[in-house]
This record gives C-alpha cells, sequence and structure tokens, in this order.
C-alpha cells in the first residue's frame, strides 16, 4: 500500500465518521425548533417532553461532529498539504465563510439550546434553536459549494500551478452544486426522519410512553412521505445533469458494465478491475435502459467503463457498491413510506405492530444510503481530487511513513471506540426512555450531584458512586 | 495591503484561541488535581457551555491560513505532522468527554480522567508544536519534504511546557472568578503558584527563542520600542495578577483581575512575539512568498472579514447569557433533598 493510499484511507474513515453526525444532528436541530415552536404555542406537556428527550440524543451526536469536522480542515493540509497549496484561494475562502456563517452562529447558540431550559425566556431559547438550525444548514451550503467545486470546476485560472478564482458566482454555483446540494439537503432530513422515527417505534413495539412515540412517529413519518418522492427525483436528476455531462466515468463505474452493450440493471456484481471485467454478475435484463435512459423499448445500452483510458478509471467496486448502498436504502426507505401513508390512511398507522418492527430495521437507513451516497461522489471522482485538473497522487503531501501509519491507527481506534461510545449512549438513554422528561413526572430537576461550596470530601459521593 | 489586514485577522484568531481555549483547556488540566469527583463534574460543566465556540476559533485560524497563505498551510501542516495529529486526537476525545458527562446524571470516572489528560495533552502539543516553528522548513518546489522528527528541538519540549502552564494558570483564573466555594479558594492557592511558574518559563522560552534558528529580529528602533513596550504591558497584567490572585475574600477585584491580568499578559507576550518575528513564519517562509492571489484576498476581507464582528457578537452574547458566578441549578437545601431521593431510590 502506497502513502497515497494510507492518506486516503485515513480521510475516507475520519471524513465517513463526520458524516455519520451531521446525517442526523442537522434534521434534529430542525426538529427541534418545529416541537420548541408547538410547546411554546401550546404548552402541551407532550412536547417539552420531546424536546428534552430528542435535545439528549442530538447533544453528544452534535459534540462528535464538531471535533470531527476540526478534524477533517486539518486534514487538507495534514494529509494533502499540495492539494491545499493549490486548491486554497477557492476552496479555503468558501470553507471560511462556513465557520463565520455556520460554526460560529452554531457555537454561540448551541450552549443555549443545550443548558438555557429555566434559565432563558421561552422566546431566546427558541431563537437559540432557530439559529442552530439555520447554522446546520449553512454549514451544508458552504460544504456542498466547496465539495462540488472539486467536482465540476469552474470559474477559475491556473497562475504558477494554483488555481486562482476568477469569478466567484460561477465558482460556488458551480453546475454540480445546482443539483447536489438540494439533493445533499434532502438526504440528511430523511435521514434523521427514520432515525426519530425508528426509535419512536421502540417506544409502540414496548408499549411505553405512547403519548410522546406517536406524535414523534406521525411528524417523522409525514416528513418522510413527502421528502423521499422528492429525493427519488433530484438523485435522478443529479445523474442526468451533472454526472452524464461532466463526469461520466463516475457512472460508467456505478451501473457496473466494462463493456457497451448491456441494456439490464446489474444488483450483484464482483468486479475484476486489472482485468476489465466482471468475476460474478447478476443482471436484470432491459431494466437499465428504462431507469437509466428512461427507454422503455430496452434499446438504450449503458455505457461501460472501457470507454474510460484505463489510468483515468475510478474503482468499480466502491462506486458500485456505494450506489447499491442508496439504491436499495432509498426502496426500503420507499416501501416504509409508501406503507406508513397506506396505514395513516386506514387509520392504523400507531397500531399496526408488525408496521413498528420493520421500522426499527430502517433506523439508520438514511445513514446508511447517505455514506454510500458519498462514496459514489468521491471514489468516483477518482483518480482526481480535481475533476479533470489535479490527481489525488499529485496532491498528497509527503509524509514520514512511521507518522502516517501513526495517525491512521490512532483515528481508527479512537474513532471505532467514541462510535461504540454513541451507539451505547443511545441504546441508554432509549432503554431509560422519555418519561422522566415528562415535566409532569418530574417537576423538578434530575438527581444529579453537585459540590457544596467549600466541600472537599462530598457528602453525596458514597450514595452516588452507586 | 490587504495581505496585512488578513494577517492581523490571523493574529485575532491566534489570540482568541489562546485565551478562549487556554482557559478552556487550562480548567481541564486543573481537574486532574482535583480529589473528589463533584468538583471534577463542576469543572466541566463550567466548560460546556462554550468549549465549541472556544475550538471554532482554532478552526477559523486554519482556514483563514489556507484561504489566505495557502503555501503556508500546505507546506507548515505536515511539517507540524506529528503534533498536530496529536492535538487533534487530544481535542476528539476532550470534546465527545465533556458531552458525555454533561449529558449524564451519573458520569463515569473514566470520561472524567479523559477529560483531564486530553486537556493535559493537547496544551502541551500545541505548544511543542509552535516550538517546531524555530525549525527550518524542507521545501521542495514549494512543497513540504521534511521527514518525522527531523524539526524537533529541546525548544519545542521548552514552549509545550510553558503553553501548558500558561493555559492552567489561565484556567485557574477563570475558575476563580466563575465559582465559589471550596473550588474557588483552591483556584486562589494553585492559581498564584503555577502563575509564577509560568511566567518563569515564559522568560526562558523568551531568551531561549534566540538560541533557535529563528531569534528574534529587534534591528529597527520601532520593533524594538514595540516589543519592549508590550513586555511592560505584559508585567503590569503579571502583577495585577499575581497580587490579587491570592485573596480569599469574594471582591470584584479578587474574582475578575487574576483572570484579567493574565489575559493582558498572555494578549501582550503574543503581540511582542509576533512583531519581532515578522514577516517570517518559520525559517524559510515569510507571510509574503506565501500570500494567496488578489481575487481570494478581496473574498476573503469581505466575505469572512465582515462577520469577524458577528462572531465576536456570538462570542460575546454566549458568555453573557451564562455570566456571573456558575449558579448550579439546584444548589443549596433543595438540592440536598433531591440527592437523597436520588439516592434512595
Ligand atoms: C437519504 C439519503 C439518500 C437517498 C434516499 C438517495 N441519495 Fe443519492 N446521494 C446521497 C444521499 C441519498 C448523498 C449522500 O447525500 C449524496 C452524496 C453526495 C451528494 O451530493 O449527495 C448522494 C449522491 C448521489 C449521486 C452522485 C452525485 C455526484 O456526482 O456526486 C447520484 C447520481 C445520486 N445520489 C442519485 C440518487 C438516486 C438516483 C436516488 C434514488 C433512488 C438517490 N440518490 C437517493
Ligand atoms: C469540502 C468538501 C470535501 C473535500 C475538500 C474533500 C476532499 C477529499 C480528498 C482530498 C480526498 C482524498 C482522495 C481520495 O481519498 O481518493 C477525498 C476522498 C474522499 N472523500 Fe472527500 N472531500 C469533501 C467532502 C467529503 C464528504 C462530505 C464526504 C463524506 C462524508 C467525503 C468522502 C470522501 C471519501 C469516502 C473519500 C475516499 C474516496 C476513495 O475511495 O478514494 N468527502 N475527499
Ligand atoms: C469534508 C467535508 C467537511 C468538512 C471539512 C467539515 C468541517 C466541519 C468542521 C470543522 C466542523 C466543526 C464546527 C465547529 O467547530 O463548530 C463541522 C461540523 C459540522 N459539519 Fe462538517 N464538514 C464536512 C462535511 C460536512 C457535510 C457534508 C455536512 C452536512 C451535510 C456537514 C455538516 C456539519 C454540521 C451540521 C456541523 C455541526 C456539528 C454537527 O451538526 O454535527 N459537514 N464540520
Amino acid at each position: 500500500m502506497s502513502l497515497t493510499d494510507l492518506s486516503r484511507w485515513q480521510f475516507a474513515f475520519t471524513v465517513m465518521f463526520h458524516m455519520t453526525f451531521p446525517a442526523i444532528t442537522v434534521g434534529l436541530s430542525i426538529f427541534l425548533s418545529i416541537i420548541y415552536a408547538a410547546y411554546w404555542r401550546t404548552k402541551k406537556p407532550v412536547y417539552l417532553q420531546m424536546f428534552r428527550f430528542w435535545r439528549r440524543i442530538f447533544a453528544v451526536g452534535f459534540a462528535l461532529g464538531v471535533v470531527a469536522g476540526a478534524v477533517i480542515t486539518f486534514q487538507m493540509g495534514l494529509n494533502w498539504g499540495v492539494f491545499g497549496a493549490k486548491t486554497g484561494p477557492i476552496i479555503g475562502p468558501i470553507i471560511g465563510m462556513e465557520v463565520v456563517t455556520a460554526f460560529f452562529v452554531e457555537a454561540g447558540f448551541i450552549g443555549i439550546l443545550l443548558y438555557g431550559d429555566g434559565r432563558v425566556r421561552h422566546v431566546t431559547m427558541f431563537a437559540s434553536t432557530v439559529m442552530v438550525s439555520i447554522g446546520t444548514i449553512l454549514s451544508t451550503t458552504w460544504i456542498m459549494a466547496a465539495n462540488s467545486w472539486m467536482q465540476t470546476p469552474t470559474g477559475y485560472t491556473m497562475q504558477n500551478g494554483q488555481f486562482v478564482p476568477t469569478d466567484w458566482a460561477k465558482t460556488i454555483f458551480n453546475p454540480a452544486f445546482i443539483w447536489r446540494y438540494p439533493h445533499m439537503l434532502l438526504a440528511v432530513l430523511i435521514a434523521a426522519a427514520f432515525f426519530v422515527a425508528g426509535l419512536a417505534a421502540y417506544y409502540l413495539v414496548k408499549k411505553r410512553a405512547l403519548g410522546f412515540a406517536k406524535r414523534s412517529l406521525s411528524i417523522a413519518l409525514g416528513v418522510a412521505a413527502i421528502l423521499l418522492p422528492l429525493q427519488i427525483f433530484v438523485g435522478d436528476s443529479t445523474a442526468v445533469n451533472v454526472t452524464v455531462p461532466y463526469q461520466l466515468s463516475k457512472l460508467e463505474a456505478w451501473e457496473g458494465n466494462w463493456t457497451s452493450t448491456s441494456n439490464g440493471y446489474t444488483v450483484f456484481e464482483i468486479p475484476d478491475q486489472a482485468a476489465g471485467k466482471n468475476l460474478v454478475q447478476i443482471t436484470i435484463p432491459w431494466l437499465g435502459s428504462a431507469i437509466g435512459a428512461k427507454d422503455l423499448s430496452g434499446n438504450a445500452k449503458t455505457p461501460g467503463l472501457l470507454l474510460t483510458p484505463a489510468a483515468d478509471r475510478p474503482n468499480m467496486a466502491a462506486t458500485f457498491w456505494g450506489f447499491r448502498a442508496m439504491f436499495y436504502g432509498s426502496i426500503l426507505m420507499f416501501i416504509a413510506t409508501f406503507a406508513s401513508i397506506i396505514l395513516r390512511l386506514r387509520r392504523r398507522l400507531y397500531t399496526a405492530r408488525w408496521f413498528h418492527k420493520f421500522l426499527l430495521w430502517t433506523t439508520p437507513m438514511g445513514i446508511v444510503s447517505i455514506l454510500g451516497g458519498w462514496t459514489v461522489s468521491e471514489a468516483g471522482r477518482q483518480p482526481w481530487l480535481v475533476f479533470g485538473k489535479l490527481t489525488t497522487a499529485q496532491g498528497v503531501s509527503h509524509l514520514a511513513p512511521g507518522e502516517l501509519v501513526f495517525s491512521v491507527i490512532g483515528f481508527m481506534a479512537l474513532y471505532l471506540a467514541l462510535l461504540v461510545a454513541y451507539i451505547v449512549y443511545v441504546v441508554r438513554q432509549v432503554k431509560a426512555g422519555p418519561e422522566r422528561d415528562d415535566p409532569a413526572f418530574d417537576p423538578g430537576t434530575p438527581p444529579e450531584f453537585t459540590p457544596l461550596p467549600g466541600d472537599i470530601t462530598n457528602p453525596m459521593e458514597g450514595a452516588l458512586a452507586r | 495591503m490587504m495581505q496585512t489586514i488578513w494577517f492581523l485577522v490571523i493574529l485575532l484568531c491566534i489570540t482568541m484561541y489562546v485565551v478562549l481555549d487556554g482557559y478552556d483547556l487550562g480548567i481541564g488540566i486543573g481537574s486532574l488535581f482535583e480529589r473528589n469527583r463533584a468538583s471534577r463534574v463542576e469543572a466541566v460543566e463550567l466548560v460546556a457551555t462554550g468549549w465549541d465556540g472556544n475550538e471554532s476559533w482554532l478552526v477559523l485560524l486554519a482556514v483563514a491560513l489556507w484561504g489566505g497563505f495557502p503555501l503556508a498551510f500546505g507546506a507548515i501542516l505536515p511539517d507540524l505532522f506529528l503534533p498536530l495529529i496529536v492535538t487533534l486526537f487530544a481535542l476528539v476525545l476532550r470534546g465527545a468527554s465533556v458531552e458525555f458527562i454533561s449529558q449524564s446524571r451519573n458520569p463515569s470516572g473514566m470520561w472524567l480522567w479523559i477529560f483531564g489528560g486530553s486537556s493535559l495533552v493537547a496544551a502541551f502539543a500545541q505548544g511543542f508544536a509552535l516550538g517546531n516553528l524555530t525549525s527550518p522548513l524542507h521545501l521542495v518546489n514549494g512543497a513540504y519534504a521534511g521527514s518525522a522528527f527531523g524539526s524537533f528541538s529541546w525548544y519545542s519540549v521548552l514552549l509545550g511546557i510553558t503553553v501548558a502552564l500558561g493555559y492552567t494558570a489561565l484556567g485557574y483564573g477563570y475558575i476563580k472568578m466563575k465559582t465559589e466555594g471550596g473550588l474557588r479558594l483552591r483556584a486562589a492557592a494553585r492559581g498564584s503558584i503555577v502563575g509564577l511558574v509560568a511566567i518563569v518559563f515564559g522568560i526562558l522560552s523568551l531568551i531561549g527563542i534566540n538560541a533557535t534558528a529563528a531569534p528574534l529580529d529587534l534591528s529597527t528602533p520601532g520593533r524594538a520600542i514595540a516589543f519592549w513596550a508590550l513586555l511592560v504591558f505584559a508585567l503590569g497584567g503579571a502583577v495585577m495578577a499575581a497580587i490579587t490572585f491570592g485573596r480569599k475574600r469574594t471582591t470584584r477585584n479578587a474574582d475578575i483581575l487574576p483572570f484579567g491580568g493574565l489575559v493582558l499578559m498572555t494578549v501582550a507576550v503574543i503581540v511582542a512575539f509576533t512583531v519581532a518575528r515578522y514577516p517570517v513564519i518559520v525559517p524559510g517562509l515569510t507571510w509574503q512568498a506565501a500570500q494567496g492571489p488578489r481575487n481570494t484576498m478581496v473574498f476573503l476581507l469581505v466575505g469572512i472579514g465582515l462577520n469577524v464582528p458577528l462572531i465576536l457578537f456570538y462570542t460575546w452574547f454566549a458568555h453573557r447569557t451564562f455570566k456571573g458566578k456558575r449558579v448550579h441549578p439546584h444548589t443549596g437545601p433543595a438540592h440536598l433533598e433531591t440527592a437523597i431521593v436520588g439516592s434512595s431510590k
């Protein structure tokens, strides 16, 4: 494995870890704003209960997103120093805008959102929650502008090997951004909706906290029912309007064909990159023509990866399976959404136990689709960092092998441990349940230990150590 | 001209980061020396509302460098790879531990140790990285081409210790300002000592830098005057903190001046160092050589520069919302009751 490969693995791993958290926190922050508004207007305790419970799930995810995000910014220089120096004039300012318009807004108001309950007025609480969600949306906007520019670079010239901006409007509103940005925004909302729906379904299965669970489930599935069909349209438009004209090699890789002779849709395959053929392949005839080219006669053939020169081919296995993860995830979520609409119309949404059990399985599906989708975008962009202009191998820092191995192993160990800790935390919170967040159940504050003024040995230590 | 303004923005980021995350990390380091869990949890809760914002200055520092001085970003970060990676490991663990602790009713001792330990590691590693900027950079065609340990020196270690001590003193100053009772008294006693040791190490670092490849440049009268004038300010801050730190009685001065004095000292020292080293970033690379193209600078100054007052406002707003002594929502007799109810479950 080359040093470039090590940096790639490290980057892929760390960025995927980061992505997992915004995938839920962007949507959850908007969800929290809506719930708090509902509580503020109606004063119904169930909304306060929902706010407090979901906020606890949100809080730790947000923190992990923040720290993992800070790592990525530095990696652009640490691991991709040459890329950093060459693209800095363009990507630096865009991410800089993200920092000042999003991160500082989030950071300024997150403290109030998390700890302001009871200390500040309702209106401050609501405004802070809204500010945090605006921050997360702006964050998505800028990051998509930066990454989309790497997919379809526009609005620059080259000077001394550096990308120099000439037209900022073209740089930011580049062709890929126009479609990928709405696709990403819908994706995080859908992922959060399924996350909420899955956990709420758990309480319906267990017959606990029913008021809380029904309302959470209803909102989440309502959101999914509106957004998911939209998402499938936007996703398809991304392929048609961005990938086909600008990055055909990416589409060739995700469709999984080497030759351009198939009209079928491949559902399973194991490609052999070096030999330029598939070792195993299951293809449904006609379907590829129908889905890809919208040609129901079955005459349209899907372009194959052999059209791209061998040196410029992305890895087919990663791109293909990334796309399938997103696609199969979409189908599963679509089935769930469709069933929810039927059940709602027949007034069985809260009683169909098989459905609630099914929803438990789709809890992480949005996140899986998002990670899959990013694998398509980034692995499919290879061997380029800036498509057609700068290759990944050219952009890497010349690090010593030892330090790179140290950092790769360090990040893997650290992040896997944190992922486990987060999952354990969520499971514990869910098992402990939203009952204690019900204002009627516990009018005071949760028992918690606090120091007494002047204490060295705390009288409560014994009680709490248990 | 534009480069100079942008350089000042970067200086602002460094200063804000060192002061804000300095007290933040310092509180973490101080928590290692607290014997009981309750005081350590209180230390965590003291930073829980602000650590995210404090750390954002570091992220802004990175991207301000990336956009404004891309060659420096691309060459220096790989050069500082190991200390920066260790810093990142520590900051990740720290952020996670703060939230795991403050979201749980009965936080585990493990996370409390991680909180303290990672604060110490982050502080030392940052100073260490800063110290590395005194060793020459190995560049080939403008890209970093060094080796892992090539640029580490005794000066990195010295600066690592100095920064860790300085942060700890800031942390104690902040604790004294924001808490009451035992924690405050211990902060007063320990803060005075740590502060004095930090000043000694600071002086050593100031002298020591002339033995490295990047000595201070006081060749023109302007530089020399500015440098010494700033050190006078630093001295003033140090004296202010030294006199008030140990005072036990709660008065406005006894609570605010220790932290205020340390902040004054820190800012003055940072600016003094900058004055005496400008325009060298690291031996072999100057700010002028690393600057980005004109179009980028315009965007940075308009887009980001105009936002800086706004983010200073957010920073102020977040601190103001939780101003004054940190009142725990349930201290006092009522709290004892809940504790008993809690323990009888
Ligand atoms: C809930 C998540 C989700 C769902 C249901 C879908 N996607 Fe997606 N997709 C993403 C989440 C996502 C993503 C993770 O957000 C990506 C990665 C980068 C991006 O812009 O969006 C993405 C990327 C992405 C790309 C690559 C864009 C590029 O060149 O970078 C294509 C072509 C599609 N998607 C197509 C689809 C189609 C045809 C879908 C419907 C079946 C679909 N997506 C559903
Ligand atoms: C501003 C935004 C982004 C920039 C500048 C960026 C940059 C990069 C760079 C430098 C690489 C290394 C090349 C390589 O590994 O092949 C890379 C690869 C990768 N990135 Fe991104 N990225 C961005 C956004 C994202 C996001 C948001 C994700 C997903 C969560 C992501 C996922 C990946 C993955 C999975 C790879 C590895 C691809 C492979 O297998 O080769 N990227 N990206
Ligand atoms: C490679 C690409 C990315 C980089 C460099 C990056 C960078 C960062 C950084 C530095 C932070 C910490 C903010 C702070 O200090 O307060 C952060 C947090 C965040 N990022 Fe990313 N990010 C990337 C990808 C994404 C994507 C694709 C999204 C959204 C779709 C996203 C959404 C967020 C959000 C919402 C936060 C706030 C914390 C959270 O909600 O988890 N990021 N990111």
